[in-house]
């Protein structure tokens, strides 16, 4: 019986080498229903390993309160977000005073703007008001030169900036940044710490800031803007506590009625990778919806060249049955041909599947995650497929009656 | 195997095949009973619509009679299921025809191992058996050549040494000799005398005279019912006797 099973196989992979027009032509939509899965799943794995690596640097442990959610969906949920009361530094002194799950709290405010050395200028740099503890919270901050901000900095709004390793490099190229001047909106600044790198998130740098104390902030831009709060609990198991307390306090803070939503957002880790989760099944669900047209057509086309070679075979599954081959062994032998011939288009599909995505992940910033088991999903989607679609004529070829094929001319 | 000399190896009782083309029915067998024992060598003669091609096909299980009882060594072949007229047509039959019929892909060696394969001998003794078998036709330095490098008596002898591979109870040929010039057809004669000698029972279909007269006894049809069945060659003692059973008409 396995030698039955290595010469079908090897009767499908010579015809592929002696027509390969027709064979190409064949596996076609076998070959793109394959790669268009194998491209997207690349992708979202790389995309997933990216997120998540990235929303686990935040800290399981630290959760934030916003005026607006990570997501809104619609204009109307802008708008009726936009009503809410901006949060404030007040806010979060409340919430680091009163919160007793709370380990320590941070408030953020940032726009971009002009940063100036010298003659030397860069636009659009993220200049951020940050207070003490917002280095040590979510996304850690750690320095490569000088120091952090101290309370005395925040509290009587020092004229003193930290800055991104991008900023360094290139407004200060090689020269010892410490203690030098640095002029934001035309204010002022002694640089008392540089940042080490930490890269770029789907092409953005991530070291394109300047950190300056929050007070100092809001004495430049004012303090109208909403802050975006930090807190992080003592412990990953109670975070859910620890933002119990804070809506509490949040909520009293807002003098909100009890039968009254909360008017501020609090958002985890943990959202944002449900959230996350939910859209890459979405584009999962999509893809595999699309490439499954490609997979039904291409199944039709083979089940269609397996018929014509049914016919052309006709004497030969006359003889092999003249010689003891019972139906079992003629329907195994063109499944075997059948799945064998999707076989190949679906490693095929999957090494240009793969292709594609290494060549998206070398000249784009999206992060591609190559993965060699998506070949042997590929292959097995694929030979599903002939599987599927070879019954059909192999059944048809099993059911010729003897006589009748070994006549056939 | 069953191949004992008393019991027929091959019996047939009134054996009826009936094709109905629109409302006319057409008998291309017409109540045929004969039988066959072990080492016998028979030709089955006649013109073409005698209905020849058809008794060998019902003998060879490759068909099934619309009435009648056919037993292959005491097993009752119409009432088998496809699966067993496989086997039968694999183990107790060897073909050999007058095309051929090789596979034309495969070498000879392969095409004399498929019968092999079908009943799943394993492979180390499906080789040997299979080299064996050629060795006994004379192609023992051909067994690597695929049909087409080799000569219509060469494939024809691929054809028989793949009907001996699995030692079946009797050998049907269908006009062995009729794609093949005289000399070698006589070569083929010659082969299947030689073959006969050493114990096979050989079932030949022909219209040629000449040919038939290679066998030891003949059995004319003619529409579809036996003429005549003759003993044209009396064997030694030992050899079982065939017996006249029918001269009908």
């Amino acid at each position: 019986m396995n030698i039955n099973l290595t010469e079908s196989s090897k009767i499908a992979l010579n015809a592929l080498r002696t027509h390969k027009l027709r064979s190409f032509l064949t596996l076609l939509g076998v070959i793109i229903g394959v790669m268009t899965v194998i491209t997207v799943v690349s992708i979202i794995e790389g995309l997933d390993a990216y997120v998540k690596n990235q929303v686990l640097q935040f800290g399981s442990d630290t959760f934030s309160v916003q005026k607006f959610p990570n997501f809104v969906t619609s204009f109307e949920q802008f708008l009726e977000y936009n009503k809410r009361r901006d949060l404030t530094v007040e806010d979060m002194k409340a919430i680091e005073e009163r919160c007793e799950k709370c380990k320590a709290a941070a408030a953020v405010q940032s726009k971009n703007g002009t940063v100036k050395v010298g003659t030397q200028s860069i636009e659009d740099v993220e200049i951020r008001g940050v207070t003490v503890n917002a280095p040590f919270m979510g996304q850690i901050m750690e320095l490569s030169e000088g120091r952090h901000f101290t309370d005395f900095d925040i509290d009587h709004a020092a004229h003193r900036v930290i800055i991104g390793a991008d900023v360094a490099e290139k407004l200060l190229a090689g020269r010892d940044p410490i203690g030098l001047e640095l002029k934001i909106n035309e204010v002022p600044f002694e640089i008392i710490g540089v940042a080490k790198k930490t890269g770029s998130f789907f092409g953005q740098s991530l070291d394109n800031f300047v950190r300056i104390p929050m007070t100092m902030y809001q004495r430049i831009f004012g303090a109208r803007d909403s802050v975006f709060i930090q807190i992080q609990a003592y412990r990953e198991s109670e975070v859910p506590q620890a933002m119990d307390e804070v809506r509490l306090i949040m909520r009293s803070r807002q003098h909100t009625p009890y039968n009254k939503d909360d008017g501020f957002s609090m958002e985890t880790a943990a959202t944002f990778i449900d959230l996350w989760e939910n859209f890459s099944r979405g584009i999962f669900v999509v893809t595999i919806a699309i490439s499954s047209i490609a997979l039904v057509v291409g199944g039709v086309v083979i089940m269609n060249i397996m018929l014509v070679s049914v016919r052309e075979r006709t004497r030969e599954i006359g003889i092999r049955k003249a010689i003891g081959a019972r139906r079992r062994d003629i329907l195994v032998q063109f499944m075997i041909e059948a799945i064998t011939l999707s076989g190949v288009g679906g490693l095929v599909g999957a090494l240009l599947g793969l292709s594609i995505a290494f060549v998206i992940s070398a000249l784009s910033p999206l992060p591609v995650t190559i993965r060699w088991w998506s070949v042997l999903m590929g292959m097995g989607l694929a030979s599903s497929v002939g599987l599927f679609f070879g019954i059909y004529p192999a059944s048809r070829a099993a059911k010729l009656d003897p006589i009748v094929a070994l006549r056939f001319e | 195997m069953g191949k004992n000399g008393n019991r027929p190896m091959i019996l047939t009782e009134d054996l009826w095949k009936t094709y109905e083309m629109g409302s006319e029915k057409i008998h291309a067998l017409h109540g045929v009973s004969f039988e066959i024992r072990q080492n016998e060598y028979v030709a089955i003669m006649g013109p073409s619509g005698s209905g020849k091609s058809t008794l060998m096909n019902v003998i060879g299980c490759l068909d099934t009679p619309s009435q009648g009882k056919y037993y292959i060594n005491d097993r009752l072949v119409s009432e088998l299921s496809d699966d067993e007229l496989a086997y039968i047509r694999n183990k107790e039959i060897g073909f050999v025809f007058q095309t051929f019929n090789l596979l034309s892909r495969a070498t000879a060696l392969h095409n004399v191992e498929l019968p092999l394969i079908y009943n799943g001998t394993p492979s180390v003794e499906r080789l040997e058996r299979a080299k064996a078998s050629l060795v006994k036709v004379d192609l023992g330095d051909r067994m690597g050549h695929k049909p087409n490098e080799l000569s219509g008596g060469q494939r024809q002898r691929v054809a028989i040494a793949r009907a001996l591979v699995n030692n079946p109870s009797i050998i049907l040929a269908d006009e062995p000799t009729g794609n093949l010039d005289t000399a070698t057809g006589v070569e083929i004669m010659n082969l299947f005398e030689r073959l006969w000698e050493q114990g096979n029972t050989i079932v030949l279909v022909t219209h040629e005279h000449d040919i038939a007269a290679h066998a030891n006894r003949i059995i004319h049809l003619r529409d579809g019912r036996i003429e005549r069945d003759e003993i044209v060659r009396q064997v030694e003692a030992q050899k079982p006797q065939p017996q006249t059973t029918e001269a009908a008409t």
